[in-house]
């Protein structure tokens, strides 16, 4: 187990740099997950922290020890690739206790390890087979136990669940978060997916164009998204944003006056206001909406309204009797709204 | 529906029969040759009248002249095809591996430069690669053969084992060297492993071209118990009043090796020589 620090990471492929300073540390036993859409760097940050890429600029440190300089097989780490990256000739029990064997480990405490893995990952009915005779979840905890198996300082995983179906992707979520919650080993996750993040982090690091929008918590970036992008980016579905004018102690936009937190914003000052979609609820008194699709899920229902020009989510609890094209009114508490400056983004209070 | 796959059998049948004829004929002549006693083997009938085996007693005791040193040649063939193989195997391999997992700086460009030789015909290249031969003195020793036939084979060889390799996932690599890794043990325990059927398929390319070379061998070599089998063969046509009906029997043998490796391997060989052909 170990911490890990970037100190104003920068890494450039030729003349583009694709990672402009980025910094933050990660707390032994920790569960990180970066998040960011495609192209945001997160996994050419990850692979640096793996020493399959240099580091253009900054330093990264496991455990205090700066890994600039070391070559990959030096730093302790184990990595989940997307893609499995299991040896096809090697049968499940060659490939768990690979790295083992070549560390020279004693055969005894090969198997001993590699069983202790499997026994771990349910994968003991399957040590004899070979990747190609593998179903793709049983492929991926294959590459679990191969990290687990080297008791690594750090654990990494590079969008582990990508390749899985949905359904298969939940039930793997939950097994990797157990796995940590009894491991207790650090570990840095890649994602795309902003609901793996939320479920399975201590804490996000929200990436965007190369930079750290934000840190925090899922339920901070939930609650108080510190810009615009990641007011957008976690939650599902997205917040409502638009833009409008603080006019008089509330916002106005779309033809109508949406409520603020006492204080907030400049008289005139243009702004992005944000309402997350169960923030919104029908009342008899609010802001008039026209309803254009009803998408009842079961538990919850989604309504998208429409509100002058813009259409807005609705996320409701249980069953509603509103159809398309009915008039609907849209309450909201000034407490739940998100503001942003119009200019840079950034929040407001 | 039934109609169209008639006509297309039709036409199948119309460019697979003369094909087949064309391939036939020479391998029908050289059985028919080599199963004729020495008087009738021309005398044009489909079938001899006596087959005979005679010849090819005569070509295993070396009852003959030109075949005096038959076996000795027949091995020089097999040992110079042999060498040839694996040495052009270890060469193309670790070129391959080097250009393609390793990404040596220059490594395409020395690959293309390999693959340019093959603008120049063989043929020109004789008598250059006599001169550097005898510069060398390697002249009259079989090890001038197997260096001329790997040079010819190799570049072939490297760009068929690179496209093999590049198909190789590069995440195998990189888990490797997380596992702990050096560069010599991933090539020998991840990447060896997983290139065999190209690897088959490269190593019966060379030794096959090694063994069917006539050119090279012809001018490298001189001592009769040096020459491989297919100079020795060549050199029943130095007579006026050739022995065709033996010449016949010893190519038939000479012919039999390269069918079997075919036959063996040839799974391999069209799965390796046509990996990289197409980007999938």
């Amino acid at each position: 187990m170990a911490s890990v620090s970037f100190r104003n990471v920068k890494k450039s492929f030729g003349k583009v740099e694709v990672l402009h300073g980025v910094g933050f540390d990660i707390a032994d036993g920790e569960f990180v997950v970066l998040v960011g859409p495609s192209g945001c760097g997160k996994s050419t940050l990850l692979r640096m922290l793996a020493g399959l890429e240099e580091i253009s600029a900054g330093e990264i440190a496991i455990d205090d020890r700066v890994v600039n300089d070391l070559d990959a097989k030096d730093r302790d780490i184990a990595m989940v690739f997307q893609s499995y990256a299991l040896y096809p000739h090697m049968t499940v029990r060659e490939n768990m206790g690979f790295s083992l064997r070549l560390r020279k480990a004693a055969q005894s405490e090969i198997d001993a390890r590699v069983a202790n893995a499997a026994r771990i990952l349910n994968l003991d009915q399957l040590l004899h087979r070979y990747p190609r005779e593998l179903s793709g979840g049983q492929r991926q905890r294959v590459a679990m136990g191969r990290a687990i198996v080297r008791d690594p300082k750090v654990f990494l995983f590079d969008e582990p669940l990508s390749n899985l179906d949905a359904k298969l992707r939940v039930a793997m979520r939950a097994e990797i978060k157990a796995l940590h919650q009894r491991l207790k080993t650090t570990t840095v996750y890649v994602t795309h997916d902003q609901i793996e993040a939320m479920t399975m982090a201590d804490r996000i690091v929200v990436m965007h164009d190369g930079i750290v929008e934000q840190i925090g918590t899922p339920l901070e970036l939930f609650d108080r998204p510190g810009n615009l992008f990641v007011a957008q980016f976690i939650g599902s579905p997205a917040m409502n944003v638009f833009s409008g004018q603080v006019r008089a102690g509330a916002v106005e936009a779309l033809g109508a006056r949406w409520p603020l937190p006492a204080g907030l914003g400049a008289e005139g000052q243009t702004v992005s206001y944000g309402i997350r979609p169960t923030d919104l609820r029908l009342a008899d008194e609010g802001v008039a909406a026209t309803v254009s699709i009803v998408e009842p899920t079961g538990a919850e229902t989604e309504l998208l309204v429409e509100v002058g020009s813009q259409q807005l989510t609705v996320v409701m609890h249980g069953r509603t009797a509103v159809r398309p094209g009915d008039g609907v009114k849209l309450a909201l508490d000034a407490a739940k709204s998100h503001v942003f400056d119009g200019a840079s983004g950034q929040r407001i209070g | 529906m039934r109609k169209k796959q008639l006509l297309d059998e039709a036409r199948l049948l119309l460019v697979g029969i003369p094909v087949a004829l064309w391939t036939l004929i020479p391998v029908y002549h050289l059985v028919l040759f080599a199963i004729s006693p020495r008087d009738t083997a021309t005398s044009g009938r489909l079938w001899p009248e006596n087959p005979t085996l005679q010849n090819f007693d005569t070509v295993f005791n070396q009852k003959h002249f030109y075949l005096n040193h038959f076996w000795v040649q027949l091995g020089n063939s097999l040992a110079i095809a042999l060498a040839v193989g694996a040495i052009t195997l270890f060469v193309a391999t670790c070129a391959a591996f080097a250009i393609s997992r390793l990404r040596v700086r220059g490594g395409r460009t020395v690959m293309n430069l390999a693959l340019f030789t093959y603008f120049i015909p063989a043929a020109f290249l004789a008598v250059p690669m006599y001169k550097t031969m005898a510069n060398y003195g390697l002249l009259n020793s079989r090890w001038s053969l197997v260096l001329a036939m790997v040079t010819i084979a190799s570049p072939y060889c490297i760009w068929v084992l690179k496209q093999a390799s590049d198909k190789l996932p590069w995440e195998l690599d990189e888990a490797a060297r997380i596992d702990g890794a050096s560069p010599m043990q991933l090539f020998r325990l991840v990447y060896l492993p997983l290139m065999v059927p190209s690897l088959v398929a490269v190593g019966t390319y060379s030794l096959l071209l090694a063994w069917n070379e006539y050119l090279y061998a012809f001018l490298l070599l001189s001592k009769e118990t040096d020459l491989t089998l297919a100079v020795a063969l060549g050199n029943f046509l130095a007579a006026d009043d050739s022995p065709w009906e033996v010449l016949m029997a010893t190519g038939l043998v000479y012919a039999l090796p390269p069918a079997a490796i075919y036959y063996a391997f040839k799974r391999y060989m069209v799965s390796g020589l046509t990996a990289g052909a197409v980007k999938s």
